[in-house]
């Protein structure tokens, strides 16, 4: 039994439709992250979700139900939104408990559910704090709680942790991981952020213009991208693409004499003599030692970023520029000719109209 | 902190210092005639400062004697109070709903700019109506008729003032609590009006001292002790062949007192009241 399905939602306001047509379904304990950048529809999903939006078609199921129409107190979700929404004029305990209040849940049960999360959440101590008094962090986790306090069947997420410095994110992240780890909840979870996504999801739906461009794992999000929008979206720093002909059994890089072999995969969809766009991960390079075993493939070295942990290597192959992540301490030369490989299964093929994956089914 | 060279700070506290002379000058005058014996304010040269103090026009206007000046005066102040009392108390309670239904419905915001229209015109152009209206429902010479006046004065501007109020309460909020369970008049009771508070105590001040001072209207529309408001009593101080200076600013003084006294009160909520919308929590 799914415990959300959502069916073929449309929303239009005017003329302008900003969800053409959405299908998921969402097993119990499913952490979906809806990932986009700003105006793809994933917050208004989220909302229509919510009941903060009505859908224009389509429905919504919750445990079998639909909800469209219904009241969001009716729908059994919560909600955590990205400025935190706390109520300002309240402590954190009766922010915590304000749900079970409205629902006439009597004082001594709903302090004792209102304690219990604050100490899964560490806030204990907080608990008779104003919302103003409280470090960001702080905040978010009161935010979490109040939908944590309610047990409901699903959890909504709206960017909660954009709000928040890099550090502290990161800490969150993991908060929310463990949480959800301990709790099995199900979760719709908003965001732009492609690490975020990566880490947290269970699924993944990447988004862009109203529409679900790959419904996946991140594991198959970040292996087999379905369009060159995710390839170019998820990975960082994201995919090379470079456009190549097809040339019987090979591949040819556009303005060089670089030939690659055309992997199995793609053999039955490409079309000989074809353009097609080929997407190499950075991470997927690396410097070609002799008798290495892979594809090689020849690059004038042009930068080096060293980042830490990695080599941020950019080179040319013929008029197009590839980009590479070494190990820190590779020894280049800005300017030199150096010989690159890669294992044949890292390379991708898509159409350069539709933008698709050339890989066969 | 900055640094700041030495004659910057004194040219800081220098400016502030004008600033504060140029508004106080008024009121601190006001005071000195309320209290300098009547050959001091015609003498000439003129006596900027009381040749010693006298406290008679006050005990003349506040005498409780029957058919006085005094009676006169503070029946005025009664029906002042009463007036910019009720306007005020029933501009809020018709503010309140209006400028929430605008705050979140953008869509019918044309409504309050139509009614912000009408607001333009001058007062002159509405008061014949306004007369023949008032008459017709015998509320000519009426503290209740005088304050329905008011209240088409005041909802406006209060509406106006409490829709950016709400306009600086996240929506998110209150969408946090309908998600929450609470019921429209549980989000608006317990978040909403609370959260607005410093506004509506902005809005109702405002609004209090533009009935208080309202003169046209009241002058028009009242005739008499029943609802003769302050300014037309202290505008009749002035009417007559020999106008006692001092005795208008005693009134002037005794005029100003109610709303001085509100303020102080309402100090921190005003403050805070102003600043609200460049200032998030």
């Amino acid at each position: 039994m799914s415990a959300l399905e959502i069916r073929n939602i449309q929303k239009r306001y005017g003329d302008v439709e900003t969800l053409k047509g959405i299908d998921i379904a969402l097993e119990s304990g499913e952490f979906l992250v809806l990932l986009g950048s700003s105006g793809c529809g994933k917050s208004t999903l989220l909302n229509i979700i919510a009941g903060l939006a009505e859908p224009s078609g389509g429905d919504i199921l919750i445990g079998e139900r639909s909800i469209v129409g219904a009241h969001p107190k009716d729908r059994d979700i919560a909600m955590v939104f990205q400025s935190y929404a706390l109520y300002p004029n309240m402590s954190v305990a009766r922010n915590i408990g304000f749900g079970l209040e409205m629902r006439k849940v009597p004082p001594a049960e709903r302090e004792k559910a209102v304690r219990e999360t604050a100490r899964l959440l560490q806030i204990e101590n907080l608990l008779d704090r104003r919302p103003s008094q409280l470090s960001g962090g702080q905040r978010q986790r009161v935010a979490i709680g109040r939908a944590l306090v309610r047990n409901p069947r699903v959890f909504l997420f709206d960017e909660p942790l954009s709000n928040l410095d890099a550090k502290l994110r990161m800490e969150m992240r993991t908060e929310l991981k463990r949480l959800h780890q301990m709790l099995k909840t199900t979760v719709v979870y908003v965001t732009h952020d492609q690490i975020e996504a990566m880490t947290l999801a269970t699924r993944i739906a990447v988004m862009r213009d109203g529409r679900i461009e790959q419904l996946g794992t991140p594991a198959e999000i970040y292996d087999r991208p379905a369009t060159l929008y995710v390839a170019g979206f998820v990975g960082s720093p994201p995919m090379n693409i470079l456009d190549a002909e097809i040339g019987g059994d090979q591949l040819r890089i556009a303005g060089s004499d670089e030939l690659l072999p055309l992997p199995q995969d793609f053999k039955r969809t490409a079309v000989p003599g074809g353009r097609v766009k080929i997407g190499i991960r950075p991470e997927a390079l690396r410097l070609a030692n002799a008798g290495a075993s892979g594809v090689r493939l020849i690059a004038d070295v042009e930068v080096m970023e060293l980042t830490g942990p990695e080599l941020v290597t950019t080179a040319k192959v013929g008029e197009q520029r590839v980009t590479a992540c070494l190990p820190p301490r590779t020894p280049l030369i800005a300017g030199s000719t150096q010989v690159f490989s890669f294992e044949e299964a890292a390379l991708h093929l898509f159409d350069p109209e539709s933008g698709r994956s050339l890989r066969a089914p | 902190m900055e640094r700041q060279s030495r004659l910057f700070s004194v040219f800081v506290h220098a400016s502030a210092l004008l600033l504060a002379a140029v508004i106080l000058a008024p009121v601190v005058w006001l005071f000195v005639m309320s209290i300098s014996p009547a050959a001091d304010l015609s003498a000439k040269p003129l006596n900027w400062w009381p040749s010693d103090i006298d406290l008679s026009r006050y005990r003349t206007l506040l005498s409780a004697v029957e058919n006085s000046a005094g009676a006169a005066f503070v029946a005025s102040l009664v029906n002042s109070l009463q007036v910019a009392g009720m306007a005020t108390l029933a501009a809020i309670v018709v503010a309140v709903p209006a400028a929430w239904a605008v705050s979140r419905t953008p869509a019918v915001s044309w409504s309050l700019y139509a009614v912000i229209a009408t607001y333009m015109l001058p007062p002159v152009a509405l008061a014949v109506p306004l007369y023949m209206g008032l008459a017709y429902f015998g509320l000519l010479n009426s503290v209740f008729g005088l304050a329905l006046v008011y209240l088409t004065i005041l909802a406006p501007f209060t509406t106006w003032l409490l829709k950016s109020g709400f306009d600086a309460i996240p929506r998110e909020i209150e969408s946090a609590a309908m998600i929450d369970g609470a019921r429209l008049d549980q989000i608006l009771r317990l978040l909403t009006l609370p959260l607005a508070a410093p506004v509506m105590a902005t809005s109702a001040l405002f609004a209090f001292l533009l009935a208080w001072d309202e003169f046209f209207y009241a002058l028009l529309f009242t005739s008499d002790l029943r609802a003769k408001t302050l300014t037309v009593a202290i505008a009749d101080l002035a009417g007559g062949r020999v106008s006692d200076y001092g005795l208008i600013a005693t009134a002037g003084v005794l005029a100003a007192l109610p709303p001085v006294l509100i303020g102080l009160v309402m100090q921190r909520a005003l403050i805070s009241g102003l600043t609200s919308g460049g200032v998030k929590g």
